[in-house]
Formats: structure tokens, sequence, C-alpha cells
């Protein structure tokens, strides 16, 4: 089967995400027809995303920012820098970026100043330039955490959570919700248990079991405190 | 067999084993190997630190990485120690090793920010007007004003660009210093000497358009006002290393391991060398494991301690034998031999007794003792032979005339002033055989019996009568010739401790079980602490400085000083190291390392920061004062005046309410003013003109008729509000803000958690201060913060700024920890689009300069400035206190009254003066500590190192000050510390003081410059400079007050010794004149609290301390999950298990601290580690990250600081006298917080408040 061209679609959605300052929105418009033109989308989507430009431009544009700003700007579980789902403030995430820097400059492509490698408006536009199969893969490889991304929108009724769901189609994944854990959950995850067993002792298992690496946060470390 | 034919001999095959089969060669592919070496492989490393608040100073290597910072290491290149010394490295610890993912992290802010209804006015409005104009028309509408001020800490924000927010706040200030006047424009920055640079933007932006920087050391409760009261010093402390030079260590209050991180090897290793270690702690803490014995007393009792192990130092080492290196020590360095006047007093019961009254000065004799020269600011002494004699050193002979008589007599030589004879001063009247012993009954004022329900007392007599050797000596006192009883300092201060001395009737304790004041019996009641350890400790501690000669030490940490009496704390340990001879020697002394942090370059730094190179004198403002009449924390006041004065004042002079005392103290000018006048100082200096009159004179005159009036008296009044706030590299209401809730409800005017009413109907208010029965909301227009994450100071700002990291600026940073300096360096451009500090306030200037034209142009104005420290108006008011305002005296600037200048302002040239080293430099030089020297060839050098300005206008042709880094060598070529020259040239401004030449302890650093790259290669110790009373040498470790007991420089108070007795009238009114054990102060916050609004569980009420934690510096790294999963990833608070199980509270549960200032939403840490009574919460935790809703007051449940109010202390404001004279973080009110109590219960419901509008909730 060939792939399916979506490159114009991931420039438009890599736009979609960035901030909603005047100069975008004078594009909303643009990108809708960019969307809607090259088809890779199907329509309940494309309606949707049209149902999130139509906000953009109906609202107050300074709400539409100030909006913008609670969601990405600040806090974690929405970051769009991608390492924050998966390194958060361990010593990997700098390697990470380093990697990623170069599998951009091994395409021909520099980064330009004022971004990091792993902003996901970045990586679309990244995404974008590839051919179709190699884009697709691409975001295959990411799909985990834009799902994670796209439940923390969705769980704030964000309009944004659309444009994840469509990099997920995109990319052929099943948009499924990740559970992230109601706050209390998140709070029960900081308790220490009974005994000193909390602390992750995976990764430092026996030799020759496998090593998971664990690309969200983890579920069940809360469970210790529920299953008591 | 042959292996002839096994061999290959055209081929070698890559897979040959040799050894036995132990060995084989591969020559595949091992490419692979790379990504592994790969891992740890960088372009660069750049050296930097951590440079806000931390005191470690650590040097460290930042790894670069395709423009990445990948990680860092420590730095292990410092200059190495002398032999017999440990190195200093490696310095470092988790938080600093954690701080790079603060780059990328989150919580990174990385765009301006700006509230978005705030911008929504601003932005319809700029259309039509030009900016100043637009700021009058938001600030001017009470609805716009309020729309925005309203929503402060609720979310909102939107972007904008660095132009829209320059163009803004430097609108908001140009339309301030207009309409109200530049001291209402204020910013706060704590700690420059971690990032001086930084700092520097910040102030000399303020200094130059006549704002306020806030003082931070005295509002963090950091300084010891002791310090300044006993040595007339700030605070000077040994470095870290001199600890191994120690025979004898007191940890007191100070948790060296956790909150010393990098500088407790030394503590553990000297151990090896035999020296014994006590630790002094209310909880087992990890200073406690670290210790030969641990002594715990009751929180807040600590003098009794000290107090306690001072009378046994005394008896053993003064009377039952004397050691010969204390006496004489004693007879040098301290005012034990000076003369004191006593004054009569009459008890309510009708007997008279006499009282230590002030010090014998030469003025009080017929001849003033020959002294021409400030003879009321000299101090009197006897000396063999019961002769009265004029001992160099006093404060009187360090100011005057050129050329006087007494010129180079402020020194510390045993000789009489009068005729340069060598002298022992006499430390007891009983020494002299010549006159015979007569004696006096004398009164101390005793406290131990003052009740606190928390506290338990020791009832004596209120009043302590002892027997004193006294002589009478014939004094003209007050125009008239009486005879005068006199007494030393030294036999006052042994019957105070109530030692025996075998004297009639005097009342001393009879032995050390004797329950009598100040025995460790005594004391046994109040601490808890057993009466032998006391005996025995003291006993060792000054056996130890006895045989070494003053090798014991105290380390004292923060939570001694953060009670209402730290004074006490703090004088009780003082004491001990005084008797003991102690300070100035090696190994010995006090070590008080807390939130200081030592600009070393000083005199470097404060021309570039307070951009004395332009304008003098700058305006400054001490925080406590400020914050605590301006978010109206007085309006709540408690504590009376009657419940701590002391039992011999007089209380019908001494009335009112705190608040008052701060009044007359600003208008005596004691202390400073912000905002200073009622009126625009701009105003008044037209006024003035259209007078016909000088201003000074104009506003001399209508502040005496009362048509002018100061600030002071009405902080409530829209005309005297603070209106801009910059706060930079400070977390001041997520952090440091005590009294949190009032910040949020008056300053900020948004919600907050206040539960107390202010003072009702029927409550006395403050006599000189207006009362205005509602209390303004929301007094600030503008909030600017500037920071690199997210902190809760961000989150309740108009407008936000995102800084250079600490890996992406150009900064230096020292510490008394150690004796280096080193930089931060750019590692990375700053991300997104922050920028660093210096280039944000540069930036802010140009605006400034671009939107101030047609509404501000070369303006003059008048500026009020306090009697400083370290100038010749120390010399205010030797004898007596006199008010102007209350008709007492004439306002007499700079003697009765505060210094009033009047000063030009070239507005539309900000931004030129900013950037450009002023010509004062050259015409006036530049100085410190009382020290002036010539800079001209120190200018020139800039010029040349720098550049010249080129462009045409105001600074052509003057030194370049374009970057950080320009600003950098700046300061290092101005310093002595740093610039060899200058050293030299200050030690001889000095000798001319002391006349003696002490610039042998620079000549041989003499060509020494230490510039900016010299540093980034390697962390360079710095010269020594009269700036600071220690050396830096090849043979001693820098310890405090060692020039003063080895150079003779005389300690910079009254008599210019190290002082047991201070003797303002104020001092002594509130019982302070020697010191002594006061309990904790009852704040009454719990009263109306406690079982009252009932969750269902049970309450407790425990004493609340906030002390230093392992996994943060303050607030910083407390948002970092690494930090934040090594302590429970949230707010914790830790109880004892008896408590705990009063409650009914388990380890983990949420539990809510409050009273009436507001309340505390925390996890318990129930712990052995505790002891009953008291709750501790680790200063500070952020409230942004896993914090729900308070039962109590329905918000988010506050920081360490909601249950807090700042109180002040009448005597911290003592100005106008030696060392009781303001400096900026050197003398004033000190924001005290751990007499608090609080109510603590087990929460019935855990509101995450999720479904609050515009959710402040922060993902963690």
């Amino acid at each position: 089967m060939a792939a399916k061209n979506m490159s114009m679609s991931l420039r438009a959605l890599s736009h979609l995400l960035t901030y909603p300052d005047a100069e975008l929105r004078a594009h909303l418009a643009e990108l809708q027809q960019v969307l809607h033109g090259e088809h890779a989308l199907d329509k309940a989507r494309l309606a949707a995303l049209d149902a999130l430009v139509a906000t953009l431009l109906a609202e107050d544009a300074l709400d539409c920012e100030a909006v913008y700003v609670d969601l990405f700007d600040r806090g974690r579980s929405t970051s769009l820098h991608l390492f924050e789902h998966v390194h958060g403030d361990s010593r990997d995430r700098g390697t990470a970026m380093v990697d990623l820097g170069k599998t951009y400059a091994d395409a021909g492509l520099v980064l330009a100043p004022g971004e990091l490698p792993d902003y996901l408006p970045a990586v679309l536009e990244f995404v974008s330039t590839q051919p179709p199969r190699q884009a697709r893969a691409f975001l295959g490889e990411i799909a985990h955490i834009l799902n994670a991304v796209h439940t923390a929108l969705q769980q704030r009724g964000s309009h944004y959570a659309t444009v994840l769901a469509a990099l997920l189609e995109l990319a052929g994944e099943q948009v499924h919700s990740v559970e992230i854990a109601p706050e209390p959950d998140i709070d029960e995850a900081w308790q220490e248990p009974q005994a000193f067993d909390g602390c992750s002792t995976r990764g430092q298992a026996r030799p020759d079991t496998p090593q998971t690496v664990h690309f969200v946060r983890d579920r069940a470390s809360t469970q210790i405190g529920a299953a008591k | 067999m042959s292996h002839f034919l096994d061999r290959l001999k055209y081929f070698s095959n890559p897979k040959e084993r040799f050894s036995g089969e132990h060995g084989v060669t591969t020559g595949e592919d091992r490419t692979w190997e790379n990504a592994y070496r790969d891992r740890w492989a960088h372009d660069k490393i750049a050296r930097s630190t951590h440079g806000v608040n931390c005191t470690g100073s650590c040097s460290w290597k930042i790894y670069v990485k395709g423009g990445i910072v990948t990680w860092e290491t420590q730095q292990t290149d410092y200059p190495r120690t002398r032999a017999d010394l440990p190195n200093h490295e490696p310095r470092g610890c988790a938080r600093g090793a954690s701080y790079s993912w603060y780059l990328y992290s989150a919580n990174r802010l990385k765009y301006p920010l700006v509230r978005g209804r705030l911008l929504r006015s601003w932005r319809d409005i700029r259309r039509h007007h030009d900016p100043v104009d637009a700021w009058a028309e938001i600030v001017e509408s009470e609805s716009k004003r309020r729309d925005y001020q309203q929503v402060r800490g609720l979310g909102g924000f939107v972007r904008a660009s660095w132009k829209e927010v320059n163009e803004l706040i430097a609108a908001a200030n140009a339309y301030t210093i207009k309409k109200y006047g530049p001291d209402r424009v204020a910013g706060f920055s704590p700690i420059p000497a971690m990032s001086m640079v930084s700092y520097a933007a910040g102030s000399r932006y303020l200094s130059l358009i006549g704002g306020t920087p806030l003082s931070f050391y005295d509002w963090y409760c950091d300084l010891p006002p002791s310090s300044p009261q006993v040595w007339g010093e700030q605070t000077d402390v040994p470095e870290s290393a001199d600890w191994y030079n120690s025979n004898f260590i007191i940890a007191w209050g100070s948790n060296v391991p956790q909150t010393r991180t990098p500088d407790a090897h030394f503590f553990t290793e000297v151990r090896y060398k035999g020296t014994k270690i006590v630790a002094v702690t209310p909880d087992y803490s990890e200073v406690a494991k670290l210790s030969d014995l641990w002594l715990h007393p009751k929180a807040g009792t600590d003098a009794a301690v000290s107090m306690a192990m001072g009378h046994v130092i005394l008896k053993e080492f003064y009377f039952d034998k004397r050691s010969p290196y204390f006496d004489d020590y004693a007879r040098r360095y301290t005012d034990l031999p000076m003369l004191v006047m006593l004054r009569e007093h009459t008890t309510p019961g009708g007997d008279t007794v006499m009282v230590p009254d002030r010090y014998v000065r030469a003025a009080d004799f017929a001849d003033h003792l020959g002294a021409d020269n400030n003879p009321e600011w000299k101090t009197v002494a006897l000396a063999e032979g019961g002769k009265v004699v004029l001992p160099n050193g006093a404060i009187g002979f360090r100011w005057g005339a050129d050329g006087r008589a007494d010129q180079g007599q402020w020194n510390l030589e045993a000789k009489d002033a009068r005729d340069g004879k060598d002298t022992k001063l006499m430390l007891s009247l009983l020494e002299d055989e010549a006159h015979g012993a007569e004696t006096a009954r004398v009164g101390f004022p005793y406290f131990g019996g003052v009740k606190n329900p928390h506290f338990t007392d020791n009832p004596q007599d209120e009043v302590s009568l002892r027997t004193v050797p006294v002589r009478t000596l014939p004094l003209t006192v007050d125009g008239e010739q009486r005879d005068v009883m006199v007494a030393t300092v030294f036999d006052l201060q042994a019957a105070q401790y109530g030692v025996a001395r075998g004297l009639e009737g005097e009342n001393a304790a009879a032995d050390y079980d004797d329950d009598a004041p100040y025995t460790p019996a005594w004391q046994e009641r109040i601490t808890g602490v057993p009466r032998d350890k006391v005996i025995a400790v003291a006993r060792q501690f000054a056996d130890n400085a006895d045989k070494t000669k003053g090798r014991s030490m105290v380390i004292i940490g923060a939570g001694m000083n953060h009670w209402y009496h730290c004074d006490m704390n703090y004088r009780g340990i003082i004491n001990m190291l005084m008797m003991c001879g102690c300070i100035g020697k090696s190994g010995g002394g006090w070590s008080h390392y807390v939130g200081q942090e030592k600009l070393r370059p000083q005199t470097g730094w404060t021309a570039l920061a307070f951009a004395l190179d332009w304008i003098r004198p700058p305006r400054q403002m001490n925080a406590t004062s400020y914050f605590y009449a301006h978010s109206d924390q007085w309006r709540y006041e408690k504590l009376g005046l009657d419940e701590v004065l002391s039992p011999l004042a007089d209380k019908d002079a001494y009335g009112g309410s705190m608040i008052d005392y701060n009044v007359r103290a600003e208008r005596m000018g004691w202390l400073p003013s912000s905002p200073q006048l009622q009126r625009n100082p701009i105003q008044i200096v037209k006024d003035a003109e259209k007078a016909g009159m000088d201003p000074v004179e104009y506003t001399v005159k209508s502040l005496t008729e009362g048509s002018i009036k100061m600030s002071c008296t009405d902080p409530d009044h829209p005309d005297n509000w603070p209106r801009n706030l910059l706060v930079w590299r400070s977390n001041l209401l997520g952090s440091s803000g005590k009294g949190h809730e009032y910040f949020l409800k008056h300053l900020l005017g948004t919600s907050n958690g206040v539960q107390g009413k202010d003072l009702g109907p029927s409550d006395a208010k403050p006599a000189e201060v207006a009362w205005h029965d509602k209390a303004p909301e929301g007094k600030l227009d503008l909030l600017v913060t500037l920071d690199f994450r997210m902190s809760t100071t961000c989150l309740y700002s108009d407008v936000v700024l995102p800084t250079a990291t600490w890996y992406e600026k150009n900064d230096l940073n020292t510490s008394d920890m150690h004796p280096f300096i080193h930089p931060l360096s750019t590692a990375v451009d700053p991300a997104w689009e922050s920028r660093s500090d210096w280039e944000i306030y540069k930036g802010l200037a140009k605006a400034f300069s671009e939107v101030c034209v047609g509404h501000l142009g070369v303006e003059k104005e008048v500026v009020l400035t306090p009697l400083m420290h370290d100038t010749p108006d120390e010399l205010a008011q030797a004898i007596g206190v006199k008010d102007w305002a209350r008709g007492e005296c004439e306002l007499i600037p700079g003697k009765t009254g505060p210094s009033i200048k009047v000063i030009e302002r070239d507005y539309p040239n900000l931004y030129k003066r900013f950037t450009s080293l002023g010509p004062l430099m050259k015409s006036v030089g530049n100085g410190g500590k009382g020290i002036a020297w010539n800079t001209e060839t120190e200018v020139g050098n800039l010029a040349d190192l720098n550049g010249k300005v080129l462009d045409e206008g105001a600074s052509q042709g003057l030194p370049n000050i374009d970057t950080d880094i320009d600003a950098a060598e700046v300061i290092l070529t101005l310093a002595p510390e740093t610039n060899g020259h200058v050293a030299v040239k200050a030690w001889a401004a000095l000798s001319k003081i002391t006349g003696r030449d002490h610039t042998h302890l620079a000549i041989h650093r003499e060509d020494e410059k230490i510039r900016f790259r010299d540093i980034q290669a390697q962390p360079r110790k710095i010269i020594s400079s009269p700036t600071w009373s220690g050396l830096e040498s090849e043979h001693v470790s820098y310890n405090a007050g060692y020039t003063n007991v080895h150079e003779l420089i005389p300690w910079r108070t009254l008599t210019g010794r190290q002082q047991f007795y201070l003797d303002h009238p104020w001092m002594v009114a509130f019982g302070e004149g020697f010191s002594t054990y006061r309990p904790p102060v009852d704040l009454k916050a719990t009263a109306d609290l406690h079982n009252i609004r009932s969750n269902g569980n049970k309450e407790v009420l425990l004493n609340f301390i906030t002390p230093h934690q392992k996994w943060g510096i303050h607030s910083t790294y407390t948002d970092n999950l690494i930090m934040l999963t090594l302590n429970r990833g949230g707010p914790v608070i830790w109880i004892s298990e008896d408590d705990a199980k009063i409650a009914g509270i388990v380890d983990n549960d949420w539990v809510e601290l409050f009273n009436v200032n507001g309340a505390i939403a925390a996890r318990a840490v129930v712990s052995q580690r505790i002891k009953p009574g008291m709750t501790l919460m680790y200063h500070a935790q952020e409230k942004t990250v896993n914090t729900p809703g308070s039962e109590i007051t329905g918000v988010r449940g506050g920081i360490h600081n909601s249950v807090t109010r700042v109180v002040l202390k009448p005597t911290h404001m003592i100005g106008g006298y030696a060392q009781f004279s303001y400096g900026f973080n050197y003398y004033g009110t000190i924001g005290t917080n751990r007499d608090e109590f609080v109510v603590v219960r087990k929460m019935a419901k855990i509101d995450w408040l999720d479904n609050e509008p515009v959710a402040t909730a922060e993902q963690a």
C-alpha cells in the first residue's frame, strides 16, 4: 500500500499547535484549506479541526492566548516538548535532545535557535519534509507520547486534543486513552510503601531479565497505595 | 609435533586465541561502541555555578553538546590550600547536580507573559495614547485597576513581545515617578554575592530612576542584629576551612551536613584530629548524629543555656582561677574595663536601687579629658592605680577634620590617648587597692518569670538585686557638676550573671545547683537540658580556649536568629566567645553562615549597583519595616509594648505600638523611609523654587510645620502606597514573604487566607499613624517578576519576564564559606526568549529613556538618607533621644533627622547612563566602610579594557558598560579584593585613621589584577582588604575579627571594642543593656481558632519552625521532580509521635496547620526525630506543587509563611548612634517568625480545587 502524502497536513497541524497570535489567526483559513485539500485525514477529523479553528477565530484573541499559555507554556502533562513526557527532569533528556538534533542534521536540516529539538511543532515540521513512509514511521515512534498528551488535553476538555488525534490518525495508530491518574492518585503515587518496595527496583532486576523502559508515568506505583 | 602447518603464513586469523585460550583477538566492527562513547562526549565545558540563594558557591563544569546542556559535574581545580589543611574540593551537592534540568523543564519560563486582563486594557488604550498617558488611564480608573488586580494568582497570562512589555513597564514607572514620585517604584532582590551583576542590573536601573532597592538580609531574618550591636559589623565569619583549625566546636542550631553540604567535609575531617563536637538542636537533626554530644533545649530557650554556660565560664575562669589569656584579652579587646554610670531608680515598693545607665564619656569631665574632638563619643576607663584614662579606639577618634590632634588614635593599642603612654585597664574596681572597695545595690531586669502559655517559666524577682563594686567620680552631667556613681562593665556583668565574689549582700548563686538566675540548675527548669551537661560543655569549651588561645568555635544557625528575642540567643553565645578570647583567633569565633553570603568585591560592586558613578546618595530601604507597613501587617498587631519593656523602664515614656516606634525612628533619621514624603519629591523642589527657598530648607520648614508629612505616618493613604514593585532573583511571595496572606490581601488585592480581624473600634490605635477604618486592598499598580521558572511570585505578578538561567549568563559569585571568586558563564545562549538580568534591565532603561520624553526631563528631587553607619553621621545623638516632631529639638538634617539632599536625574539619558561608568568615580572616588580612596587610575584602566563610549551625548568618552562582562570588569577593577593596587590604596587610607601601617597586608599582591577571564580559567583567591576583618593569607584561614585583634583596628562600635554592654536608652529600656534570657513572645494567633471551627478531628497546638531542607535551596528545586521524589513529592510537615497520637494523625496523613494569619495544607511525617510541642516545615516548599485546598480558608493551602506575621522590635530601629546606625542590610528591623504557634489537625476532606475557574492547579 502506497503511503498517502501528508506533508502539507503535517505542516498545518504543526502551525495549529503554535501560539495563536495575530499572525497565526490570519492564516487559519489557509490551514483549513490545506487540510481539506490534502485528504490525508478523514471527514470526522477534519470537522473537529474545523471546530478548533472556528473557536480560535470566534473567541476573543487574548482569551485564546491565555488558554494556550495555561495549557502549553507551563505544567507538565500537556507539555509540547516530547521528552518532558519521556525523560522529565532526568539526565537522559539532554542526550536525547542531542540525538534528535543529530537526526535533523543527518537529514540536512538545521534547527534554528529559539526552540528545542523535541518541540512537537518542530518535530512535525521535520516529519513533513520526510517521504510519506518515513514520516508515518516517525509519527508511529512518538505515538505513545501523542496519546498521553491527547488524553491530558481531553481531560481538560480542550479543543486542541483533536490535533493530537489527527496526528495519531496520520501515524496509522489508534487513539486510545492513556490513563492519567486523577489528582488524588498522583498524590498516592508519592506514598511510601509499608516495606521498602516502592522505590523502583525495576531496571535493577536480576541479570538476563529484560529491562523495561517506561515512557509514560508508571501506573503500577500508584496502585501500591490503592491496593493497601 | 611441530606447529609448522598449523600456522597460517599469508593470513592472520582475526579470531586468533592466545594465552591458553584466555585471550582472543577479533577484528570485527566495533563502531557500535561509539554510541556509548558519545554518550559522554561533549563539545565544550563552561564554568558556572548556582547563583542566587545558595551559600555553597561551588564551581561546576557545565557540559554542552550540540548547543544543549547535557549535564554538570563538580569542578576540582580550586587553588590548593597550605600543608596540613584539607583542600576545598569537591564542592557541590545533589541540588546543584540536578540544576541543568531546569533549563528545559516544563516549568521554565519561555516568553514574556502579561496578565491578559491588563494587556487587553493596555492595548485598547495604547492605540490612541502615548505609553505614559495610556498607563495613567488604566490606573486612574478604579475599575480598570481592580479588573486585573483581583485575578492575581489565578492564571490568565498571555505572551507579549519584549518591546511591548518593556514599554508597558517603563510607562508605568515613568507615570509613577511623574505622579507620585520616584520612591514609589521599589525593587526586591536578595543576596547579590551569588550573582552580583544580575543584582546590580536591577538596582542600577532603580537607583538611576530614583527608585528604592529593598534590603533582604534583615527581611529574611538572617541578619543577626546582635552582630552590629556587639561588633559594629553586619556579619563577618570564619571560612569553613577554619573549622579545621578549631579544637572545640559547638554547632548550635546549625545543621551543617544538611545545609552546608559542600563545606561539611571540614567538619567531619577535624573530628579525626580529636576536636570535640557538640550539637545543640531541638530535634535529632543530621548534625546531632555527627556529634559527640547532643543537647536539645526546648526550641526558643537557647539563651538560657548559653547564659548558664557563661555563668560557669565567668566563675571558673575569671574567679575560681584567673586565666591569664582571658584576662589580657578582656582588657584589650572588650568593653569590660569601660566605666558605666549608675542612676537611681525607685522600685514600685519605694526602694531605691542603682541601675546601669550609659558609658561615661570624656565630655562628662570638666576638662573633657583634653579631648577637643567628639568628647561625647569617647569612652573612659580606669587604669592601674585608679587613674582615669581615655583609651584609644573609641568612635570619637574615628571621625573629624583632617589634621586633628587625635588623628591616628583610632586603634586598639593599650594606650591612654592623652599622653600616649601604655596602660593596663582595670577590669574590676576591686583591683583598685588605692581607693578601696565601695559597693552599691544594683538592679538588673529579669525576664525568666515572664509567662507564656507554651513555655516553662522560672519565677524569680522581676529585678535581680546584686552588690557591685562602684566608685564615685565628680562629673558634669546635664551642665551641672555632681558626684556620679560608676562601675566597670566587668563588675556589672559578673553581678548580672549571678557569680559570687564574696561581697556583702551580693545575692549571688550559692553554687551550680542553686536555682538562681543563670545557674545551670536555673536553666534546667526552662530548657530541660541536664545541668551537668551544661557545666561540662562550658568548662571544656573554656578550658580548650584557655589552652589553645581561643580555638573554640560556635557554628550558629539561622533558627536561633528567627525568634523575636534572637539577640539574646546570639549574645549569650557571643558573650561566651568573648569571655574565652575566641573572636579574631584562628579556629575560634562565631560562625553564622546565613543569608548574607559575603559579596567580597563589595566596594567595586556598590558603585555599579547603586549607580554611585552618576548620582549620590542612592535610595535604600529596610524591607521588614516596608512590608510591615505596606502589607498592613501592623493593622493586626497584638504584641503590646508592655510585654517587652524592662521592669526598670518608665512605662509612660514607652507606650504606643510597634509601628509608632518605627515612625519615630524614620523621623529621627534612624531608619530609612520608602516612600519618603507624602508629596512628590520632584514637586517639592519646584514648590521650594517657587517659594524662593533652598529645597532643603524648604523641606525642613515644611516638615516642622507639618505642611509636608512623612509617608510613614499614613501608610494607607493612596499618596503613600508603593505603586510599582520589581522582583528579580527572588521568590518573594512563594518563599520569603512573611505574612504571605497579608501580602495577598493588602498589597496585591487578591484572594487570600487571612483569618484574623484587624484592630477593632475598641482596640487602642497607634499614636503616630493615621488609622483608616477600611484598609486598602491592592496598593500595587504593577508587580513585575523576573525568573526562569514559574514560581509562586510569578503566578501573582502582572508581568513575568523570562530570565537566563545560571548556565546562560555571565556573572560573578563569592561566598563567606571560602575565599575564592569564580564566575557564572554562558554555557549556552538563553533558551527561548529569555534574557540575562543585565540585558533585561538594559532594555528597560532604553524603553524608559524613550517613553519618558514629554513627561520627565532633567528633574531635581529631594532624597532623604538615614544617619548611615561608617559615616560621620553615626555620631548623631550621643546622649539621650530627642525627637524634633515632639518639639524636643530642632530638625537638623543629618543630626536629629535624616540627611536631605537635592539630586538631579536625567531621565531621557537613562540608557546612556546605565551603559557607561559615570564621572563621579573620577571626580569623587570610591570607598566603603568609612574609608575613601581615589580611583582615577582604575577608571582609566576600565576605559582601556571595556572601551569608551563613542556615541555622542551624555556618556561620550566614558568607559563602556554594555555587556554583563563589562559590568563584571567594573566590579573587579574597582574592588580592592580583586585589584591589588586598590587594596594597597585602601589599606593606606585606613592607616591614616588608625595611625598604624596596614599596607603590608596587601603589598605582596599589589600587581595582581583579577579579570573575568582569569576566574573563568580557575577560581582565584581574593586579596585582603580593609572592607573585611579577616585576612586572605598563606598562613591563616580567613577568620572574622582577625585584623581587629592582630592589626589593632578597632571594632566599629562606640567603644571601639567588642561590647558586652549596650547603653543606648532604648536598649536599656527594653531590658537588653546586658544579655539575658527572654522567653518567646506570645503572638496570640491561635486563640480565636483553636477548637472553634472543628472538622471532627482533634486539634493540637504546636510551635511552628521552618529550618532549611536537604532537597532544595529554599523554593528552588522544590518543583524539580527528581528532588521531589526524594521527599514525598509535595509539602510536608514533621511532627512528633506523641503529638501525632494525641491528634490521631498517622504518618503521611494530610494535615492542616492554621492560625489567624492563614493556613497550610501538607502531609505529616511522624517521626521520633521531633520532640513533642513543635512541628517543623522545611523552608520553603512551593504551593504550586501538589498542594490541596485548605478547609479553613477555602483556597489553596498556603506556603510556610501563610501562618506567619512579622512583628517588629524597637531596639532594631535605633540609629545615629555608633554601631547602632543604619546601613543597607546592616541594621534594622528583622522578620522574626519562630515564636508562632499553629493549630494542627488531620484534614477531613482533600480537595484539589480542580474545578476552579481558570485553574491555578499545577500539573505535577
